[in-house]
C-alpha cells in the first residue's frame, strides 16, 4: 500500500493553511497598525493648530 | 492597555517564532526520516502526526475559550473576552484541518471519505458551535452583551470535547480507539518512535497555537484602541 498522494494532500492542506491565516493576521495587523499610526498624526496636528 | 504596549513587537516574539519554526523542522524530520513506515497502512499513515496535533490543538484552543469565558462572566474583564475570541478562531482553523486530514487519511484506509460515527460526527458537531460562535460575533453589534452571550455558547460548545473524546470507547465506531491517552497509561498504545515523533508534532503545534494567538490578541488591542481613541475624539468635540 502506497497512498503518497493522500499524505501530501494532507501535508499541503495543513501547511498551505496555516501559512495562509497567519500571513492574514499579519496583514490585518500591519493595516490596523497603520491606521493608528495615521489617527495619532491627525490628533496631534489638530492639537497644534 | 497603554499606546505603545499595541504597538510595538516584543523580542520574546520573535524567540517564540523561530523556536517554533526550529520545532516544525525537527517534526518534519522527525515524521520523514526518523520514524519507520507503518506495516499495515503504509506511508499514508503518517498523516497521523499532522491530524492528532490538529485535534489536540483546537481542543487546547477550545479549553483557553473555555476557561476565559468564565473568567470574563466572572470577572467582566475586556482582556477575556479577547482571549477567549482570539482562541475561537485558531480553534476553528484546527478543527477545519482536522476535518481536512481525517477523511484524506480514511479515504485509503477505510474506503471511504467520511462515515457517520460518533467520533466524526462529534467532531463536525463541535466544529459548527464555534463556527456559529464566531458567526455570533461577527453579525451583532460590538459590546458587553455579545461577548455575554458569546461566553455562555464558549462554555456550552466545550461540554462536547469530553463526548468526542469518549465516543470510540461508548460506541462501536470505525475511528480507531485512543492512542496516547489510554487505560493503560499515557502512550501505551503507540511504539517508542511513533510516540516521540508525535510528541515532537504536539510541541510544534503547541508552539505554533502561542504564535498565533499572540498575532490575534495583538489584533483585538489594536482595534480597541483604534476605538478608544475615535470615542475619545468624538467626546472631546
Amino acid at each position: 500500500m502506497d497512498n503518497l498522494g493522500f499524505l501530501f494532500a494532507a501535508n499541503a492542506f495543513v501547511w498551505a493553511g496555516v501559512i495562509y491565516y497567519l500571513f492574514t493576521l499579519k496583514k490585518r495587523n500591519l493595516a490596523l497598525e497603520r491606521d493608528l499610526q495615521l489617527l495619532k498624526e491627525v490628533i496631534e496636528k489638530e492639537a497644534k493648530q | 492597555m497603554t499606546e505603545s504596549a499595541a504597538e510595538e513587537t516584543p523580542k520574546e516574539n520573535y524567540i517564540l517564532l523561530w523556536l517554533t519554526a526550529a520545532v516544525i523542522f525537527a517534526a518534519m524530520a522527525a515524521i520523514y526520516l526518523y520514524v519507520p513506515t507503518e506495516r499495515t497502512e503504509g506511508p499514508v499513515q503518517r498523516i497521523m502526526y499532522l491530524h492528532i496535533p490538529s485535534a489536540w490543538i483546537s481542543f487546547f484552543a477550545f479549553f483557553v475559550v473555555f476557561l476565559t469565558s468564565i473568567l470574563f462572566l466572572w470577572k467582566k474583564d475586556r482582556e477575556w473576552d479577547i482571549y477567549a475570541h482570539a482562541s475561537a478562531e485558531i480553534g476553528v482553523i484546527f478543527c477545519s484541518l482536522v476535518l481536512i486530514t481525517g477523511p484524506i487519511w480514511a479515504r485509503p484506509i477505510w474506503g471511504a471519505w467520511w462515515v457517520w460515527d460518533a467520533r466524526l460526527t462529534s467532531t463536525l458537531i463541535l466544529w459548527l458551535i464555534y463556527v456559529a460562535y464566531l458567526m455570533l460575533r461577527s453579525q451583532t453589534t460590538p459590546g458587553s452583551m455579545r461577548a455575554r452571550y458569546a461566553a455562555v455558547l464558549g462554555i456550552a460548545g466545550f461540554l462536547d470535547i469530553p463526548f468526542i473524546h469518549f465516543s470510540v470507547l461508548w460506541w462501536r465506531a470505525f475511528h480507531p480507539q485512543p492512542k496516547v491517552i489510554t487505560a493503560a497509561g499515557f502512550g501505551k498504545g503507540l511504539d517508542a518512535s511513533m510516540m516521540m515523533t508525535l510528541l515532537i508534532s504536539l510541541a510544534a503545534f503547541t508552539l505554533l497555537y502561542f504564535v498565533l494567538m499572540g498575532q490575534r490578541v495583538r489584533q483585538e488591542k489594536l482595534r480597541d484602541e483604534i476605538d478608544r481613541i475615535k470615542k475619545e475624539k468624538l467626546y472631546s468635540h
